[in-house]
């Protein structure tokens, strides 16, 4: 190791990088906490600290409590006018109207089950069939193994849109898209296609890191390679196992452009991207709950990326990606 | 296991037997790719030249499709807008991943926490994270227009970075930086850590200073990640929609002007297929050039 000489000046500039690399990487989701529990009147102003904490938005995605008319929402000019000019009260009312929560809930709750129920199935069936595939990858000598491979490589380099086209004519032309159960399926269907590849090289490269002895001692004793796989290689990849569950089921959670055309005739299934977009593009289009339910849908894969996180790094720098 | 399939078995041997059950795993995989993946890309293929009808029968337009979409003025501004967006966020990305990964190379205080926390843009949904960058640069309530009106003075009027079709870009390949600069940094962070300690200390002591160390011993060690890096992200950034669609609307990239054709108004899945069609073989064309050019393979 080189003893490096420590000039004061550098290290307060690297400091200061670092500073600068942090605030980068999260200012936008201190801005999504901050506009989140702000009031609308303050969304003018640039700090990020509320003045006044409002969790109405939080509360009326959930569902806690009923809307109500809010007095801070009101501009001051607009109350002033309320109190003392000599308004019927009908006309008053109107006014306080326009600050009152008209549109439609935002369903919250319902599309949140919907994507759980969505990408926890998902994930399950595929990686359910990657484990064999894997196994069979890492384990198994046969011809053409190579050529499989390298093939579900190749998936990789695939995007989206040049599949969606002829899966979305296939799903309409055999009929699945005209009900919402069937229109649910197929997304499921897209969704565990979608993370099967990435699925199958990261297990695929788990795998090839238990030692063989462990297995030929079962294999000696009699078992066969199904029920190895079962009693020794499922238990001892737990983690792995949960690790590639849970990256799939972030892809789909996160998917937008497949719901977008698949589920765009069934409201009620639709899953969190398309209600966040329905919701930003309507007329009910408010920061605070838009950002509130940014903040809500972030959440979940954050937090489920921080328990598998140092797995899920190791297996994104050996190259197991999907986007 | 049944006793007939047994006394089949019985006649392989352990090696074919091996064979065989290997491709019985793997034949689940293989069904569910070969229809799902490869099929419908050889069906869009033929649904390029055809009128694609949803209900009805498709007409065979032969090449009409391509000749129609070569032929439009809005392809050729979609090509041009991609390449712009995927240069410079495939740029940006690169740069600022191998600036972040040699500071994450270095020691310092709380560094498992900082190695963490920047991976959020990569991890949080694209959907999510779109919101707070739209707000970010808000004509009114932005604090991006703020800083640069009201506290530096450096523009005089407000202005609408999103809305404005010519500047969007920009906003799309800021966020595409910021969304995918901790996958370049995780990549190049995990070769750094394998570059060989002594070649630092022989650079030393030949006089390098920091920079001369960057350029003769990091950079070399670093070309073929930061090669397979660039085509990774091309192909990504090439095909990308939702980071960009999302963002905004007013950049119309290949894959949203696909899109938008194939599923707007009169939907029209016949020319869509065929721009996806050209969309791929753009691609696998720089592909082909960049494998044989920069990688050398």
């Amino acid at each position: 190791m080189v003893v490096r000489r420590r000039n004061p000046l550098r290290s307060v500039g690297f400091l200061v990088l670092i500073l600068i690399i942090v605030i980068f990487s999260l200012f936008p989701f201190v801005q999504m906490l901050s506009t989140s529990l702000k009031y609308p009147r303050d969304w003018g102003n640039p700090s990020l600290i509320p003045e006044r904490i409002n969790t109405s938005a939080y509360k009326e995605l959930l569902g806690i409590g009923l809307p109500e008319p809010d007095l801070n929402a009101i501009p001051e000019s607009v109350r002033n006018l309320l109190e003392e000019s000599d308004l019927s009260d009908e006309q008053r009312q109107q006014i306080l109207a326009r600050y009152v929560d008209t549109g439609d809930i935002f369903p919250f709750p319902r599309y949140f089950r919907n994507s759980v129920v969505l990408s926890g199935i998902a994930a399950l069936l595929s990686v359910s069939v990657a484990i064999f595939g894997a196994y069979s990858f890492s384990r198994l000598e046969y011809r053409g193994r190579g050529y499989v491979q390298r093939g579900v490589l190749l998936v990789y380099m695939f995007g989206g849109i040049l599949l969606l086209i002829p899966l979305y004519k296939v799903a309409v032309g055999i009929g699945l898209l005209s009900t919402p159960t069937g229109t649910f399926v197929a997304l499921l269907v897209v969704y565990m296609v979608q993370t099967l590849p990435v699925s199958l090289y990261m297990l695929g490269n788990y795998f090839r890191t238990i030692p063989f002895s462990i297995e030929e001692a079962a294999l000696i004793d009699g078992l066969d390679r199904l029920q190895t796989i079962r009693r020794i290689i499922i238990p001892l990849s737990t983690g792995a196992i949960a690790t590639v569950y849970i990256y799939s089921f972030m892809i789909a959670w996160n998917e937008y452009l497949f719901a977008s055309v698949f589920l765009k005739s069934f409201q009620e299934i639709y899953t969190l991207p398309l209600g966040l977009r329905a919701l930003f593009t309507s007329k009910n289009a408010i920061w605070d709950r838009i950002m509130s339910a940014s903040m809500l849908t972030s959440v979940p894969v954050i937090v489920m990326f921080m328990a598998v996180q140092k797995r899920l790094v190791g297996g994104l720098s050996a190259g197991g990606v999907k986007e | 296991m049944a006793n007939g399939h047994a006394a089949a078995v019985r006649t392989l041997s352990p090696k074919q037997q091996e064979a065989r059950l290997g491709w019985y795993l793997v034949a689940p995989a293989i069904i569910i790719i070969g229809g799902l993946i490869i099929y419908p890309i050889v069906y869009n293929v033929y649904l390029s030249f055809f009128d694609v009808s949803l209900s009805g029968d498709n007409t065979f337009t032969g090449l009409r499709n391509h000749v129609r979409v070569v032929s439009d003025p809005r392809f050729w501004n979609a090509v041009w807008t991609t390449v712009i967006y995927v240069t410079f966020s495939v740029m940006g990305t690169v740069v600022v991943g191998v600036v972040v990964a040699l500071a994450m190379n270095r020691e310092f205080p709380l560094r498992w926490l900082v190695r963490s926390i920047i991976l959020l843009p990569y991890v949080a949904p694209v959907i999510a994270t779109v919101f707070a960058w739209q707000f970010f640069f808000d004509p009114v309530n932005g604090l991006f227009v703020h800083v640069l009106v009201e506290v530096l003075g450096v523009v005089a009027n407000r202005f609408n970075l999103i809305g404005n079709p010519r500047t969007a870009v920009i906003v799309a390949i800021v966020f595409s930086i910021w969304k995918n600069f901790p996958f370049a940094y995780l990549m190049i962070l995990s070769r750094l850590q394998a570059v060989d300690e002594t070649l630092y200390e022989a650079a030393e002591l030949d006089g390098c200073n920091a920079w001369a160390k960057f350029r003769y011993v990091t950079l070399p060690e670093l070309y073929f990640i930061l090669g397979s890096l660039v085509l990774l992200r091309v192909i990504w950034n090439f095909n990308k929609f939702e980071e960009v669609y999302l963002i905004t609307d007013n950049v119309r990239v290949l894959s949203i002007y696909t899109y938008l054709t194939a599923f707007t108004g009169a939907l029209d899945l016949g020319r869509g297929a065929t721009l996806a069609v050209i969309q791929f073989i753009l691609l696998m064309g720089f592909i082909l050039y960049y494998v044989k050019r920069v990688l050398k393979w």
